[in-house]
C-alpha cells in the first residue's frame, strides 16, 4: 500500500499536467482541422427522438429542421413560401388543393423524392393517429397524380391548410424504409440541405452538408450539436470559442454577453405569448367582473421584466405586433381603484387563489410572486404552487387550480392561437371558457377564404375573449440567441426554427 | 489459501448473490410502484400541447399503458429477469442499450472523481491528525467544511469560469470516450471530475482524521512508538493500515453515490451520464428508463458493497467474511 499510493499520486499529477499543457500548446479549443468548417451548435435540451412526426420536442425540431423538408415552408414573416412543392393551385370549390413537386429531389441516401413520398408522410401522420393528426382534421383524401403532381382534398374550405402542412417540421416529408426500418427515430433520412452522420444519446448529434440539396450545397460542411442545458456552460463555451452557436442563454446573462463584442446577440419578437387562465367552473371565477378585477390589478410591465428582463413585449392579446394578424386592443391599463369596484360589484369579499405554475418554465415562477403581490391589496391571498411540468399538465387537465400561468409557443395560423384554447369543449381549454358567439367566429374564421374578412373575423373573436378575460394575455417574448461574429447569413427567427442552410463561418 | 479459508468465502460470496438479487426485486417493486404513483403522464407528455382523444388512445395503446398495472407490472418482471428492460416510450430503444451507452462516461467520472477525492483526503486527513489541535488541523479543518457546505454546480461553475473562460485551458463540456481519444478524453473529464472530488475530498478528508486520530490513540500504537519504531514505519503501518477500514467504507459510499449519478454537476458539465438520463427521463416519465437506471444504480451499489466487504478482509485479516 505505501508505495502503490504515491505512485498513483504521481502518476495523476503528470497526466493532469500533460493535459493543461496539451491544449495551450496546440491550436486551441476543438477547432476543427484541414480547412473544413463545422458550426458547433449547442441547443438547451437533448432531443427525446429524430423522427419529426412523432417529436414534439423543440429540442428535436433545432435539429431537425436542418434534415428534412415541408411541401411549403415560412419565410421569415411566415408567409409559406415553395419547398417541396413548386407551385399549387385550389379548385374554384376550395375543396381540391394541388400541389406540383420540384423534380430532380432525392433524398440523403439517394433514394429519389416523388408523390408516393408525400402520400405516405401524411397517411402515416393520419392513419397513425399521430400527434400532429388534427392539422388534418378536414382532409379526406390525399392522392398522387402523378410522379410530380400531389392533390389533398378537404371536407371544407381550408384557408390554412397551407400553414398545417408546412409550419413546421413536424409534418416533414419522410421515407416509408426509414420509416419502417424503425431507423427514422435514431437514423431519420430527409430531403433536407444536411444529412444525420451521428448521435451519440447525451451527448451530441452530427450533421454533414448535404451536396446535392435543391437549394444549393450548403456553405459549411456541417453541424456538430451539443445538449448544454446549463446556460453558464453554454455562455462559456461560447466566451472561450469551443461553439459558433447556442440559444441556451439565461435571460439575466443578456446584458454582458450584449457587451461582449465578439459575440452577436441576436433576438427579434416572436409569435409565442404567456397568459394567465382562471378556472370559470369555480367561484368566484365563473363570474367576468372578477376576472376582469385581477385583469386590472397585474401590472404587466413589471411582470415582463422580472420574468424576461426586458426582453419581451407586453400585449392584452396573444397575436403580437408585427404579425399580419395583429389587432390592437388596449383595455386593461393597471387601475386598482377600477379592480376593486368590479369585485365590489360582484360581491365577492377576501379570498385565497391558488396560482400554479411549473419549474420547468422560470418565468412563471417569478411572475407568480410578483402577482401575488399585486394581488394582495385586493383582499386575494395567492397561494403559489409550484410543480414540474408533467404534474402541472395533470393538475391542468384534472381542472384542479384556481389560475395557472403558462404560454403557447410557435403558433401560426389564428385558428392555432384561438380555436382550441376558447372554443367551448376545445382540447386546451381548461379554463371552462364558453361564449356562443365566438365559438360562431371561430367556426367561421376555420373555412372563411377571404383574407380580410378573415381577419376582421379573428379580430373580433380576439377581442371578446380578452374582454371576458378567458385568458388574460401578458406579453410576447423575444427569442433571443448568440452566436460568434464569424457566422454570417444567420437568421433569428420569430417561429423558433433554426435554419442553418445559408450561413457561412470565419 | 487452505480449503478452511475459501469455503467461508464462497458461501459469502453464494449468500450475498442471493440477497442482491432480494433486494433488486425489492427495488424493482418499489421504483415501479412509486413512479406509477406520481402525478404526470407520459403519453401526456409525449404528445406535446395539443392533440385528437384518439392520438391519445393510440399512442397509450402503443406504450402497453392501457393494460392493468398488475399486467405491466409482470411483464415487466418477466422481461427484467431474463435482461430484458424494455423499450423507452420516448424513442422506442431498448433500455438496455441506452443504459450501457451512459456508463462509460459515469464510470469515467466517478472513477476520476474518486481518485482526486483520495489524493485530496489522505494526505490532508493524515497531517490533521497527526498535527491534532495546531494551526495546520485548524485550517484543514476549516477548508474541508467550507467545501463540504458549498454546492458542487457553484463549484463546477466557478472552475469553468477560470479554466475555460478566463484561462482558456481546458474545454468547459461535453465527453469524449477513452478509448477513442484518451488525452481529450483526460480532458474534458478532469473539470467535473475535479468539482465531485473536491467535494466527495473535503467529506473524506474529515473522515480520514477521525479514522487515523483514534488509531493513533490505540494501545498498540503506543506500544510500537515505544519500542522505538521510527515515526514513518508507525504512521504507515500501524496507524495507515488500521485506519484504512474505516476510510473504505466512506470511499466506497462516495464512489456509490457518484455512480448513482451526479445529476447537478452532469447538467452543469453537459456530461451524458446516469445522472441526466435519470433527470431527462423523470421529466418526461419515461417509466422503462427510470426503473431501469434505478436497477443499474442500484446493483452498481451492491457490488461496490460486496468489494469494499471483501477489501476489508483483504486489508484487515482478522475481518472474516460471514
Amino acid at each position: 500500500m505505501k508505495h502503490r499510493l504515491p505512485l498513483a499520486v504521481g502518476a495523476l499529477a503528470t497526466a493532469l499536467a500533460l493535459a493543461l499543457t496539451g491544449c495551450s500548446a496546440g491550436t486551441g479549443v476543438d477547432v476543427p482541422s484541414g480547412g473544413h468548417t463545422i458550426l458547433r451548435a449547442a441547443i438547451a435540451g437533448e432531443p427525446d427522438q429524430l423522427d419529426p412526426q412523432k417529436t414534439s420536442s423543440y429540442f428535436s425540431f433545432e435539429v431537425l429542421e436542418n434534415v428534412f423538408d415541408t411541401l411549403v415552408e415560412p419565410d421569415e414573416n411566415l408567409e409559406m413560401q415553395p419547398a417541396l412543392a413548386t407551385s399549387w393551385d385550389l379548385s374554384d370549390d376550395q375543396l381540391v388543393w394541388t400541389f406540383h413537386l420540384r423534380s430532380g429531389v432525392t433524398f440523403q441516401d439517394g433514394t429519389p423524392f416523388t408523390a408516393a413520398d408525400v402520400v405516405y408522410s401524411y397517411d402515416r401522420i393520419i392513419d397513425d393517429k399521430l400527434a400532429n393528426s388534427w392539422r388534418f382534421s378536414t382532409v379526406t383524401d390525399v392522392t398522387a397524380v402523378d410522379d410530380s403532381t400531389v392533390t389533398i382534398t378537404v371536407s371544407a374550405p381550408t384557408p390554412n391548410l397551407l400553414s398545417s402542412i408546412g409550419g413546421f417540421k413536424g409534418m416533414a416529408i419522410v421515407e416509408k424504409a426509414n420509416v419502417e426500418s424503425g431507423d427514422i427515430a435514431t437514423k431519420p433520412i430527409g430531403t433536407g440541405p444536411f444529412a444525420l452522420a451521428s448521435y451519440t444519446p447525451g451527448d451530441s448529434i452530427e450533421l454533414t452538408a448535404n451536396p446535392h440539396y435543391w437549394g444549393g450545397a450548403p456553405k459549411i460542411d456541417g453541424i456538430d450539436y451539443t445538449f448544454v442545458s446549463e446556460g453558464s456552460t453554454a455562455i462559456a463555451a461560447l466566451k472561450a470559442g469551443e461553439i459558433d452557436w447556442t440559444d441556451s442563454i439565461p435571460a439575466q446573462q443578456l446584458d454582458s454577453l450584449k457587451s461582449d463584442d465578439s459575440l452577436t446577440v441576436g433576438t427579434t419578437p416572436s409569435n409565442d405569448y404567456w397568459y394567465l387562465a382562471m378556472n370559470e367552473k369555480r367561484a368566484p371565477y365563473d363570474d367576468v367582473r372578477v376576472r376582469q378585477a385581477i385583469a386590472y390589478a397585474v401590472d404587466r410591465d413589471a411582470i415582463a421584466q422580472v420574468a424576461a428582463y426586458g426582453t419581451a413585449t407586453v400585449n392584452e392579446l396573444a397575436i403580437p405586433k408585427g404579425s399580419a394578424w395583429y389587432t390592437k386592443y388596449d383595455t386593461y391599463s393597471t387601475d386598482i381603484d377600477k379592480a376593486r369596484s368590479l369585485l365590489a360589484a360582484a360581491g365577492v369579499g377576501p379570498f385565497t387563489m391558488d396560482l400554479l405554475v411549473s419549474s420547468d418554465y422560470p418565468e412563471t415562477v417569478s411572475a407568480a410572486q410578483l402577482i401575488a403581490d399585486e394581488l394582495q391589496p385586493l383582499g386575494i391571498t395567492v397561494k403559489i404552487r409550484t410543480l414540474d411540468f408533467a404534474s402541472w399538465l395533470d393538475e391542468q387537465d384534472s381542472g384542479h387550480f384556481d389560475m395557472l400561468m403558462m404560454g403557447w409557443l410557435g403558433n401560426i395560423d389564428p385558428d392555432d392561437f384561438y380555436y382550441s384554447q376558447h372554443h367551448t369543449g376545445g382540447g386546451s381549454n381548461a379554463q371552462g371558457y364558453s361564449n356562443p358567439e365566438v365559438d360562431k367566429l371561430l367556426d367561421a374564421g376555420r373555412t372563411e377564404t377571404d383574407v380580410d374578412a378573415r381577419k376582421k373575423i379573428y379580430a373580433q373573436a380576439a377581442t371578446i375573449i380578452a374582454d371576458d378575460v378567458s385568458y388574460l394575455y401578458l406579453y410576447n417574448p423575444s427569442v433571443i440567441q448568440a452566436y460568434s461574429t464569424k457566422l454570417s447569413g444567420y437568421v433569428v427567427r420569430g417561429d423558433r426554427a433554426v435554419r442553418f442552410r445559408d450561413v457561412s463561418l470565419g | 489459501m487452505t480449503m478452511t479459508a475459501r469455503t467461508p468465502t464462497l458461501r459469502f460470496v453464494a449468500s450475498r448473490l442471493l440477497y442482491t438479487a432480494v433486494v433488486l426485486l425489492g427495488v424493482l417493486v418499489v421504483v415501479f410502484a412509486l413512479i406509477h404513483l406520481v402525478p404526470g403522464d407520459p403519453v401526456r407528455i409525449a404528445l406535446g400541447t395539443r392533440y385528437s382523444p384518439e392520438t391519445y388512445q393510440a399512442l397509450r395503446h402503443a406504450s402497453g399503458l392501457d393494460r392493468p398495472i398488475a399486467a405491466q407490472f409482470l411483464s415487466y418482471l418477466g422481461g427484467a429477469v431474463t435482461g430484458d428492460l424494455g423499450v423507452s416510450f420516448r424513442n422506442g430503444q431498448p433500455v438496455t442499450l441506452i443504459l450501457l451507452d451512459r456508463l462509460p462516461a459515469t464510470l469515467s467520472l466517478a472513477g476520476v472523481g474518486v481518485v482526486i477525492a483520495l489524493v485530496i483526503a489522505l494526505p490532508l486527513g493524515t497531517l490533521a491528525a497527526l498535527r491534532e489541535g495546531r494551526a495546520v488541523d485548524g485550517a484543514i479543518r476549516v477548508v474541508s467544511q467550507f467545501g463540504v457546505s458549498v454546492p458542487d454546480f457553484w463549484i463546477g461553475m466557478l472552475l469553468i469560469t477560470l479554466f475555460s473562460a478566463v484561462l482558456g485551458l481546458l474545454p468547459s463540456s461535453g465527453y469524449v470516450p477513452i478509448v477513442e481519444d484518451p488525452v481529450q478524453w483526460l480532458r474534458r473529464v478532469t473539470l467535473p471530475a475535479l468539482t465531485i472530488g473536491l467535494v466527495a475530498g473535503s467529506i473524506m478528508t474529515r473522515y480520514v482524521r477521525a479514522a487515523v486520530i483514534d488509531v493513533a490513540s490505540s494501545g498498540y500504537v503506543r506500544t510500537a512508538e515505544s519500542k522505538g519504531l521510527g515515526r514513518a514505519v508507525v504512521v504507515g503501518r500501524h496507524i495507515g493500515r488500521n485506519a484504512l477500514v474505516p476510510v473504505l467504507t466512506i470511499t466506497g459510499i462516495q464512489l456509490a453515490t457518484m455512480l448513482g449519478g451526479v445529476i447537478v454537476v452532469e447538467v452543469v458539465f453537459a456530461w451524458p451520464g446516469l445522472g441526466r438520463l435519470m433527470y431527462d427521463s423523470v421529466a418526461s416519465r419515461d417509466y422503462p428508463v427510470i426503473q431501469g437506471a434505478v436497477l443499474m444504480i442500484a446493483a452498481l451499489f451492491l457490488a461496490i458493497n460486496l468489494i469494499v466487504d471483501i477489501l476489508y478482509s483483504v486489508i484487515d485479516p482478522r475481518i472474516r467474511l460471514s
